[in-house]
């Protein structure tokens, strides 16, 4: 008996390996990491376009006469504000404030779907997600429904993607706008079109039945010779996402660190009313009244090194925490990463210098690379400058 | 790229090269082709000795480090300058682009497990 569990093909493998593109596992999928080069499909993303085979990630479509309401108790951010047509990023916290993923969530009342919101999650948690979010849904009228196999999805990233997009029949004009969604025609395929993504371009993110996503995928990538759009594997998707400053679920995010201690504070409101899992901690962090266990920080290197994921973090000799993500960028010319430092057993005026953002920003860090340390300096996120177009 | 006459491979992905007195180490075209695009070779310093398969070198793609290990035992006569200052180099050709060259201390049974360039390449293929 093999109960090895196989990786799961999206509908472009064929595509991918015509390509010649190198396949890694990712997630319980097989993707491509790389067709041409991790450089090259980096700088062609932020040149002129990128396209990316995102079918892996999950959709869930949430109906029902109390789907706000539902909405409300799991995520800390307030979506009764969310307009129809409308996108906000959220993170799905535990009891304990612990992230079980972040995800968006998108307002589709208006889109004549059947689906009143509906929700892209990380590829590698849908099992998880769908789980937890289906045992919360038992308190309430609501329904929630993984769609996950039934849709692809594509990203096209890069200041070229609108002119791609007005190529395949949506005029810039009536193109959605920066984080909201439309139910188009697009190279006469039905789709979902949204105004998002994850490396700090302007770009769109697609998503549709699977039967269409050979024909999409193709007549995207025939733009090249016109508008410089290139296939990208996760490689580069890594590198884009890192200089953007955008976290990656298991690396930044995970179960025992709270959103304020991930530092996406920024999206955590003060005032929301309702109650949702783990708004004791979350909102005390929020409003300074709780201490932070630990922070994440973004940091670039002072050497030649590259910090890779679970090296080891040190300051003034001692041994504060880990690397999280880290990688040279391409963009920079200079190795850049985020670490996570634990506030346990440090010295308390340490963590008040970590705690101040004016203080911390410049602070020296020393980083573990083959059992030797090099210097690191913290720094503001993101890297780079993003470039939306809102 | 040219593959120079009379390499030996190793399982791990290097080739020596014996001259004279001196054995020039490389990684094949292979390793690179797995790699992908190289941004940083750490290399040893000159005069320092090695044992059989220790680790000399670190050559780091972006996606992750790895470990090169010693074909041959020795001390380090000469590391490649160029390779530190334009790591991708040894994308283009890992053949000119060379790691270090060696003074080998026991070349003979050293390259004993080593494979002649098409023995090397029927093996990772």
């Amino acid at each position: 008996m093999n109960l090895l569990k196989e990786e799961k093909k999206t509908s472009l493998y064929s595509e991918h390996i015509k390509l010649g593109a190198k396949m890694v596992p990712f997630g319980g999928w097989i993707m491509p990491v790389q067709y041409e080069g991790i450089i090259k499909e980096h700088n062609a993303t932020r040149e002129f376009a990128g396209l990316f085979d995102v079918s892996h990630m999950g959709e869930v479509y949430v109906r029902g006469k109390e789907s706000l309401k539902y909405l409300q108790s799991i995520v800390p951010q307030d979506i009764s504000t969310l307009e129809e047509n409308c996108a906000i990023y959220c993170q799905l916290p535990n009891k304990d404030g612990g992230l079980i993923d972040d995800l968006i969530i998108y307002n589709v009342k208006g889109l004549e779907i059947e689906a009143d919101y509906f929700i892209v999650i990380n590829a590698s948690r849908i099992n998880d997600d769908i789980y937890f979010m289906k045992e919360e849904a038992k308190k309430f009228d609501v329904e929630v429904i993984n769609k996950s196999d039934e849709f692809s999805m594509l990203a096209l990233q890069g200041p070229n993607s609108k002119f791609i997009i007005q190529k395949l029949g949506v005029e810039l004009l009536n193109q959605p706008k920066f984080f909201t969604i439309k139910k188009i025609l697009l190279d006469d395929i039905p789709v979902l079109l949204t105004r998002t993504g994850y490396t700090g371009e302007d770009g769109f993110e697609i998503v549709f039945k699977n039967e269409y996503a050979s024909k999409l995928w193709n007549d995207i990538l025939s733009y090249k010779s016109t508008d410089g759009v290139v296939p990208v594997g996760l490689g580069a998707r890594d590198t884009l996402r890192l200089e953007a400053g955008l976290p990656l679920y298991g690396h930044e995010l995970n179960e025992k660190t709270t959103p304020i201690e991930s530092s996406l504070g920024f999206f955590v409101p003060k005032d929301k009313k309702e109650n949702y899992n783990g708004r004791d901690i979350i909102l005390a962090q929020k409003l300074k009244q709780k201490p932070l266990r630990r922070k994440l920080f973004a940091f670039i290197m002072e050497d030649r090194q590259i910090a890779r994921s679970e090296y080891e973090v040190f300051i003034e000799g001692n041994k504060v925490g880990c690397v999280t993500s880290g990688a040279p960028s391409p963009t920079l010319g200079k190795n850049i990463g985020f670490c996570m430092i634990e506030f346990q057993n440090l010295p308390a005026d340490l963590v008040t210098r970590l705690n101040n953002t004016q203080e911390s920003l410049g602070m020296t860090i020393q980083i573990m690379v083959r059992n030797k340390l090099y210097s690191a300096k913290l720094t503001k996120k993101p890297f780079i400058k993003k470039n939306y177009e809102k | 790229m040219n593959i120079p006459e009379g390499i030996l491979c190793s399982k791990t992905h290097e080739w020596v090269l014996e001259e004279g007195s001196e054995v020039t180490v490389g990684l094949t075209d292979w390793a690179i082709e797995q790699l992908g695009d190289v941004v940083f070779i750490e290399l040893p310093e000159v005069g320092s000795s090695f044992s059989k398969d220790e680790v000399f070198a670190t050559i780091e793609s972006v996606k992750a480090a790895s470990e090169i290990y010693m074909p041959v035992a020795g001390e380090i006569l000469e590391v490649n300058e160029q390779l530190i200052n334009s790591p991708e180099l040894i994308n283009e050709d890992s053949y000119s682009a060379w790691l270090v060259k060696v003074k080998p201390s026991n070349y003979q049974e050293d390259t004993v497990g080593l494979m002649e360039y098409d023995d090397y390449k029927d093996e990772v293929q």
